[in-house]
């Protein structure tokens, strides 16, 4: 009985190649219940299907656990598809297995977030290319909207990432350098809410109860954001009271901007980083050349 | 059911029907992927499997004395992290291991002190240490990982001796040790006894508090013996690593036949049971199913496991 059920689930849900002969991509990123990255997976599928390639995508259960992603690059790598896109769980992590994917002759092709350059050439491993936005930047055109809504001062809150995330980090670093430019803008405490939506809300409502006159927030990604604006309005705050900026444009997030519960929101292209993914992988595959860093722009999103 | 000998023990039929369900899965991926049955690839979910099953050792000895230990992948990541500050101040690769495992033994020790003398259901103590211990390695580094370590020390991870992956090798020494301990020593029978029938085993003279605080320290030792090879493997010691680790070790002895209620239950039959973990996650990769689907399978062999258990046990009680 068990087996049936198992052999159903197996054939149901088994990966059925769309284009038999031609090359298989995989692409793994962090998590699946993410809308980031199921906007990533719909760029990477709709440019797949128009280059003709199969492809795989993968991700663990949980986007902190980097142990489980190694895990599926290593079975992909056994599995042989032919180049591997990796949006990594942590940035230092993947590079073992980035080795074992070198060694098996795949190339391996990162995106959204950075690996650390000097581990990765101290390990002798390479990647074909990066291609993702510019977080550091984002977080500095953050800043400097935040700074210019509240007239070059108040008193600002930061909801971080996970400590140590390339893109937190960045992200961070390039608000604290923005804001930094208005002097009258001060931090008054940074905190992490670990990406995640539930903490975002936690978080910020303790921030609220010890700066009652607190006038903005950062939150380095949307939905720590609209975590926030629930702790704003539980707090009986009026809607707009506190300056609410988000980062990644994730749907949801654009919807509170347009409704006024957000003031702006940091555009980066999931879809555009999975579309651009492929083709660069299709290109490698080619024996084209393919730049070693792609740029995708990153934009700020308002009321207007 | 003439099939089942009367001379063969009801464990023993047990540990045999885990073992052919692996057999089963293997062949069922054999067919459905070329891809499953190489050497390079079994090597492979060997090495994934390795870390959950040694650390699947102490959850078998804490669930035959008829606890559970809920604080594994939280020690796992507090001695990690522990070992790879020791590491990087620069002192000489045994003394950080060795930190490392007597950080993991200690954290053990302490479960075993409260559910023996603190008198706390061994749920609650190590409900507790899991919080304790993963506050205490975010704390201690800050919430960011310690990364890049010497190659003798990831040797631990990605090396070979004599063509078998090292931590492949640590894996069956934990096993094999363990499984000498269980079967022919003394602890190993007071182990079950404490688990079969506390009380009676209490009036036999056995030192029940001494005994469990051992239990309780190796699965803490197992657990850091676990960090240092996924530090190893990951060049990296986050103070995240391990979470729901306590999951798949539990899954690992409950498929493995061990009996939630104490008494029962062998590290053989838990190997086996990390096996058909490792070999499922790995063959539904191969496969390309969905990750969300890769979970309902998961836990369907969980209770289909649990199912074939209770079923056995009518069969052999009528």
């Amino acid at each position: 009985m068990l087996l049936t059920l198992l052999l159903s689930f197996a054939v149901q849900g088994c990966y059925k190649e769309e284009f038999p002969g031609n090359p298989t991509v995989a692409l793994v990123v962090k998590t699946l219940n993410n809308p980031f990255f199921n906007d990533m997976q719909d760029g990477a599928e709709e440019m797949a299907r128009k280059l003709e390639l199969n492809l795989i995508v993968q991700a663990a259960e949980r986007e902190i656990d980097v142990e489980q992603q190694v895990q599926i690059v290593e079975n992909l790598i056994q599995r042989r598809v032919d180049a591997i896109l990796l949006a990594p769980s942590g940035s230092r992590e993947v590079i073992p297995v980035i080795s074992k994917a070198n060694q098996a002759g795949i190339p391996v092709i990162i995106l959204d977030t950075r690996v650390d350059e000097e581990l990765l050439r101290r390990d002798q491993a390479e990647v074909a290319a990066f291609i993702g936005s510019d977080n550091y930047e984002g977080g500095v055109i953050a800043a400097t909207y935040v700074g210019e809504v509240l007239n070059g001062s108040g008193k600002v809150a930061i909801l971080e990432g996970i400590p140590g995330h390339e893109t937190a980090d960045s992200r961070q670093r390039g608000f604290l350098d923005g804001i930094s430019k208005f002097e009258g803008v001060t931090v008054v405490t940074s905190q992490t809410a670990n990406w995640e939506r539930s903490l975002g809300y936690n978080v910020f409502e303790n921030i609220l109860q010890s700066y009652p006159d607190l006038d903005a927030v950062f939150a380095a990604s949307d939905l720590m954001a609209l975590g926030a604006v629930e702790a704003i309005a539980s707090s009986g705050r009026q809607q707009g009271e506190i300056v609410v900026v988000g980062f990644d444009a994730h749907q949801e997030a654009v919807e509170a901007v347009r409704n006024g519960s957000m003031h702006a929101t940091i555009a980066q292209n999931p879809r555009e980083i999975g579309q651009a993914g492929v083709e660069a992988a299709s290109k490698l595959l080619n024996g084209e050349e393919v730049s070693e860093e792609i740029t995708i722009d990153i934009g700020l999103v308002t009321q207007e | 059911m003439k099939l089942l000998p009367e001379n063969i023990s009801f464990d023993q039929i047990r540990q045999f029907g885990t073992f052919i369900g692996l057999i089963l899965l293997c062949a069922l991926f054999t067919l459905l992927s070329p891809y499953f049955l190489t050497a390079s690839n079994l090597m492979n979910v060997a090495q994934q499997s390795a870390i959950i099953a040694v650390i699947s050792v102490g959850m078998t000895f804490v669930i035959i004395t008829a606890g559970i230990d809920l604080s594994v992948g939280s020690v796992l990541a507090f001695s990690g992290v522990v070992m790879a500050s020791v590491l990087h101040a620069g002192l000489p690769l045994p003394v950080g291991i060795l930190t490392g495992l007597a950080v993991g033994f200690a954290c053990g020790l302490i479960n075993g002190l409260l559910v023996t003398y603190g008198n706390i259901p061994p749920f609650i103590a190590t409900l507790g240490m899991m919080s304790i211990a993963r506050g205490a390695a975010l704390w201690y580094t800050d919430g960011r990982p310690i990364s890049g370590f010497e190659d003798s020390f990831r040797f631990l991870a990605h090396g070979d001796i004599f063509y078998i992956p090292v931590p492949v090798l640590i894996m069956i020494v934990v096993y094999a040790l363990a499984h000498f301990v269980l079967r022919r020593t003394k602890m190993g029978r007071y182990t079950y006894a404490i688990g079969g029938n506390e009380k009676a085993a209490r009036l036999s003279g056995v030192n029940i508090k001494f005994y469990l605080n051992i239990i309780y320290g190796t699965a803490g030792l197992l657990s850091a013996l676990g960090a240092v090879m996924l530090t190893a493997r990951l060049n990296s010691a986050q103070p995240v690593a391990g979470m729901m680790y306590e999951l798949d070790a539990i899954a690992a002895t409950v498929i493995g036949g061990t009996s939630l209620f104490g008494g029962k239950g062998s590290v053989i039959g838990t190997l086996i049971g990390a096996l058909i973990i490792g070999v499922l996650r790995n063959g539904l990769n191969l496969l390309g199913v969905s990750s969300f689907i890769q979970q309902i399978v998961i836990g369907a062999v969980i209770i289909g496991a649990i199912l074939l258990d209770t079923k056995l046990k009518q069969i052999k009680n009528s």
